[in-house]
């Protein structure tokens, strides 16, 4: 069974946001990365799985069920919001014992541990905690019930790269306890570095769903070189290079495929400066319009 | 149970509050109660140089504006309006809240259903209504025994004090269909003012006309006239069953209303 099930998913409000007709499973024990740019729906699609928002038509469910008509089945879950808001006036200890309250199950020993882990003031008012801070409440909130199947909306933002890690590690440990995780994000190394597969959103559809393992034999890299001499178009239209740009001694393109393949063929040319980089979504995005067109 | 302690907790400070306005409201006027009485005759003729109608308006009976019960239900036209805010205050805001604050996303995941959220803040709501009112009528009671010159039923002054609580009931339930057709309602204030004075404006208004039985229906706060449960020692039932029937009619629609809504992200 799977544990993430959307079926013809599809909400329409306004006229351009909205989601239309995702497909998606996600099996026990997968870390799944949903990535896409801002505004492509990757909200509305995890808001209408969780129940906050209906779906025009289609299903969504988790663990087989439907969260509005079976709410109970959230207690298996764990959400992370892309912007937590709490209850200001309460102490940070305070709003996970509500938290933990609503799952019928001892979680004060966990909290101490999460809150250890994230390194979080547990006394303080959340009030006058930082966003990073705010951040770590969060993530403490959405597992202290160990809950089998982990969702994060955008879950990085905001926190420091040293926090970030420590974030993850936790939920690779989560995950081999057994739970599945999904999370959202627009930065695609970092699902790189988490995920088992990954589905790309855009304008509200799937428009590609990938095993990371083929991913990361595809290494997209974006590639700017200034050559000392003009570089000629033809020593670089070799498979794997896309969107290829040459203007006088300076050429760019995306390369996807091996490294070394790409290596060789720069080293034959007498460069004055180079620079490679992790090409940003909306990149490959285009890059697989291209491909699909 | 967890959520209704938490609205309570979260909902004391403000009950406690609106419990202290509205005695020190009462026990402002009740305290002019004894010089009002000591001078009777010049006060008498001075209210009545007043044309009909403002007396009306005022909720002033000459005829028995003079014993402690008559003069505490001038007063109580005042604490009704203080008690509709109040009411329809909480209404507004206990559902909205969550959205206004950001805090659904939190709440609106965990394994409960929509129902039960809101059944849980209703009933934190008029837990912190029964107690404001509660703890109103012991000290005015207190209050009024202390002014009175001549002995008065205790069970009366309870019988006027009642509709306090219907009126909120009703404020309660028309803050709560309110506020579940708003997105995000980002201020409650001005809907809540808005509404309470209308309606009491409309009130105040038509007790001075004499548009007859059928546009009382208008303003709850014409529902329950004062001087009629002084008279009759009992409540005008047409006006109850119309009170019952906007709570029942205004509570049902707010759990359709609020089970099938979306909750956007901030």
């Amino acid at each position: 069974m799977s544990v993430i099930e959307m079926n013809h998913l599809t909400k329409q409000y306004g006229k351009s946001r909205g989601i239309k007709n995702i497909n998606l499973s996600v099996e026990e024990g997968e870390i799944f990365g949903f990535i896409g740019p801002n505004g492509a729906g990757k909200s509305t699609a995890i808001r209408t799985l969780l129940g906050l928002i209906y779906p025009t038509s289609g299903s969504a469910a988790i663990f087989g069920r439907n969260c509005t008509e079976h709410p109970e089945i959230r207690k298996e879950l764990g959400y992370l919001p892309s912007e937590v808001f709490y209850y200001d006036n309460m102490k940070v200890i305070d709003l996970l014992k509500y938290s933990a309250s609503f799952y019928k199950k001892d979680c004060t020993k966990r909290i101490r541990e999460l809150a250890e882990i994230m390194d979080l003031d547990l006394k303080k008012k959340i009030d006058d905690l930082s966003f990073g801070n705010k951040k770590k409440v969060g993530i403490v909130q959405g597992l202290l019930h160990e809950p089998k199947l982990i969702i994060l909306d955008e879950p990085t933002s905001g926190l420091d790269p040293l926090m970030q890690q420590k974030f993850f590690d936790l939920l690779r440990e989560e995950n081999r306890k057994g739970a599945t995780v999904f999370f959202s994000s627009h930065i695609l190394s970092e699902v790189q570095k988490m995920c088992s597969r990954v589905a790309f959103i855009k304008e509200g559809e799937i428009i590609k769903l990938e095993k990371m393992s083929t991913l990361q034999e595809n290494n997209y890299k974006r590639i700017n070189i200034e050559g000392v001499s003009t570089i000629s178009k033809e020593a670089f239209d070799i498979s794997g290079v896309s969107r290829l740009e040459v203007n006088g001694t300076a050429a760019s393109f995306i390369f996807k495929g091996n490294i070394n393949t790409i290596m060789q063929r720069l080293s034959e040319t007498e460069l004055r400066n180079i620079s490679i980089e992790e090409p940003d979504l909306e990149e490959i995005f285009m890059h697989y319009y291209v491909k699909e067109d | 149970m967890n959520m209704y302690l938490h609205e309570l907790k979260a909902l004391r400070k403000s009950g406690g509050g609106w419990a202290c306005a509205m005695i020190a409201l009462a026990a402002l006027f009740l305290s002019l109660y004894p010089s009002m009485v000591s001078d009777s005759a010049d006060f008498t003729s001075l209210l009545e140089g007043y044309p009909a109608s403002v007396r009306a308006m005022l909720g002033i009976n000459l005829e028995y504006i003079t014993s402690i019960l008559g003069f505490y239900s001038m007063v109580f036209a005042y604490i009704a309006l203080c008690g509709g805010i109040q009411a329809m205050h909480l209404g507004a805001s206990i559902l909205s809240k969550e959205a206004r604050e950001r805090t659904a996303d939190f709440l609106l995941v965990k394994p409960v259903s929509r129902a039960r959220i809101v059944s849980a803040k209703l009933l934190a709501a008029l837990t912190v209504i029964l107690v404001t009112d509660l703890v109103y009528f012991l000290v005015t009671a207190i209050i009024a025994s202390a002014v009175a010159t001549a002995n008065y039923s205790l069970s009366m002054f309870f019988m006027l004090n009642l509709p306090l609580l219907f009126i909120q009931l009703i404020f309660l339930a028309v803050g709560l269909v309110a506020s579940v057709f708003f997105s995000r309602l980002k201020n409650v204030l001005p809907l809540t003012l808005g509404v309470v004075f209308g309606l009491y404006m409309t009130g105040a208004l038509l007790a001075a006309g004499s548009e007859g039985e059928l546009a009382r229906y208008l303003s709850p706060f014409q529902y329950f006239d004062s001087i009629y449960i002084i008279e009759h020692h009992t409540f005008e039932l047409q006006y109850l069953i119309a009170g019952a029937l906007i709570v029942a009619a205004a509570v049902s629609v707010c759990y359709r209303v609020y089970i099938k809504k979306d909750i956007h992200a901030v």
